[in-house]
């Protein structure tokens, strides 16, 4: 790697109970890099991150912030995180919020930018407790950035926002990035990965199943689903799943027509054949199967 | 330190806005003093008042203590606060600055109705004493509180608390001293916090020196009380997330 790492996972594992959240997780952000942990719901996703964050111990492996232990405050000086929009103190005004949060930094942002920039002025008097979703979801932002911090990470940014606020944090992750800034963001959409990020690391099932490029990781993940109506369909290479559902078969593939034309060779049942870019839930499960 | 003082002053502000919380806090030892306190005229005045004093602060160890730590570290939002850069001491320094302010407010009125109606007895060395012996027993309560917030879950914690709020109160003697009680309840006192803080509360009204059994057994409780918080703390950091 080029640049200062500015995040790291080193083969973490996290296991809750008999449930394995993490197996052997490597993740690693570098500044002025917008990293992508995507995944479907259950992944994973929020276990590394809060453990990137220091809220949780790994049980094997280390995690690392600018090269110290999360769990140490001083490690946590220049990290910017959002809270849940449902958990901000209800009787704190947007103000007192955003005050108490840049209390903690050495040189944090001006509160009137930030309420500039998420478009909080006018309720910056406001009790939360009467803040609309939208507007607490910008608050939640906001706090990320309060601090002025060198890396951010985000759970789900986007999640709950509408379109305008949306953009507004698009732009103000790439500005920050574009000053050097590193970002770590999770999400369960293909294209809010392709939108910002530069480089992308999927985890289904509590391991890492492909890292790289957006374009890489699209070639990777990007599968074609064969829909049949018939069983008995014979084997044949190039496909990573199969399944049987309602009497007909599913053949998630990586070149559909290779697969059709082995089909073909093999005289099998193409009984009312469909088909169709699989869709990243569908991908995931796939991937999951065909483990590297 | 400034940390610490932010912590405490955003904690105020947020209970000080709600009046479900604000006013029984508040209101509550000074009504149940005049209540119960004020009509027991053969007891000595002074005594009763320092025994409501320690009913109010008990009522901020449970409560404030008890079921606000309960309830808050089940909230995502005090997750959050864990990601910013302050350690757990500073929190816990915030929380203890809050809980003294509200100790003090709600003690307050109680002092103030019985100096008013009541012949009281006590000089100004009398009065610091007095409120050096509620402070100090404050602490082995306000760590039973803690200890009670981070091993009981939320949905638990209040009637855990009223339970050893009421329980420890009454059986410690706080509101019709030791020889008011039943027996049986006379006899397990000694071995009740409250009733250790009772004595020597008591002692410090009527003006008299305080025995170094009562401060030992104190200090005692506070050691167990302090191990048992400790405890839950760390039990609590690897299984609040599940």
């Amino acid at each position: 790697m080029s640049a200062v790492t500015a995040a790291a996972l080193e083969g973490v594992s996290k296991s809750f109970g008999r449930t394995v959240a993490l197996d052997g997780v490597d993740l690693s952000v570098a500044c002025g890099e917008i990293h992508a942990l995507l995944g479907p719901n259950g992944a994973g996703k929020t276990t590394a991150l809060s453990t990137l964050v220091g809220l949780r111990r790994p049980d094997a492996g280390r995690a690392r912030l600018f090269g110290c232990d999360p769990r140490r405050s001083a490690s946590r000086l220049r990290l910017g995180c959002t809270p849940q929009e449902t958990s901000l103190p209800q009787t704190l005004t947007v103000r007192e919020t955003l005050d108490l949060v840049r209390a903690h930094y050495p040189q944090p942002r001006a509160t009137q930018e930030l309420l500039e920039t998420f478009d909080l002025v006018p309720h910056a008097r406001r009790q939360v407790g009467g803040l609309s979703g939208g507007q607490r979801r910008r608050l939640s932002v906001a706090l990320a950035f309060a601090g002025a911090p060198s890396l951010l990470v985000l759970d789900e940014p986007t999640a709950g926002l509408d379109v305008a606020s949306r953009r507004v944090l698009w732009a103000a992750i790439r500005r920050h990035a574009a000053a050097g800034g590193a970002v770590l963001l999770s999400t369960h959409q293909l294209e809010e990965a392709e939108a910002l990020a530069g480089r992308v690391t999927v985890i289904a099932a509590g391991r890492v199943r492909a890292e790289g490029t957006v374009d890489a990781v699209r070639a990777r993940a990007g599968l074609a689903r064969i829909r049949i109506a018939a069983t008995g369909v014979p084997e044949v290479p190039g496909v990573v799943r199969r399944e049987l559902l309602n009497g007909a078969t599913m053949l998630y593939v990586r070149d559909a027509g290779e697969v059709v034309r082995e089909l073909v060779r093999h005289d099998a049942s193409l009984e009312g054949l469909e088909v169709t870019p699989a869709t990243l839930e569908e991908a995931f499960v796939a991937l999951t199967e065909d483990a590297p | 330190m400034r940390l610490a003082l932010i912590h405490a002053v955003a904690q105020l502000r947020q209970l000080a806005r709600y009046p479900m919380f604000l006013v029984p806090t508040l209101a509550l030892p000074v009504g149940f003093y005049a209540l119960f306190g004020l009509p027991q005229s053969r007891s000595d005045p002074t005594v009763l008042m320092a025994s409501f004093a320690a009913y109010a602060i008990l009522g901020v160890a449970f409560f404030q203590f008890g079921v606000g730590i309960a309830i808050e570290r089940e909230e995502p939002w005090e997750a959050y606060l864990r990601t910013l850069p302050a350690s757990a001491a500073v929190r816990f320094a915030g929380r203890l600055g809050s809980a003294l302010v509200f100790a003090a407010a709600s003690v307050a009125p109680v002092l103030i109705l019985a100096a008013a109606t009541r012949p009281i007895s006590l000089s100004a060395v009398g009065w610091l004493r007095l409120a050096f012996v509620l402070g100090a027993g404050a602490v082995p309560l306000g760590l039973l509180g803690i200890a009670l917030g981070y091993w009981v879950p939320a949905k638990g914690a209040l009637p855990v608390a009223n339970l050893l709020y009421l329980g420890f109160a009454y059986a410690g003697g706080l509101w019709t001293g030791p020889r008011g009680l039943p027996h049986a309840l006379a006899t397990i006192g000694p071995y009740l916090p409250t009733r250790q803080w009772g004595d020597v509360l008591w002692s410090a009204a009527r003006g008299g020196g305080v025995g170094g059994r009562h401060w030992l057994a104190l200090f005692g409780f506070s050691v167990a009380f302090a191990v048992a918080a400790a405890a839950g703390y760390r039990r609590d950091e690897g299984r609040r997330f599940r």
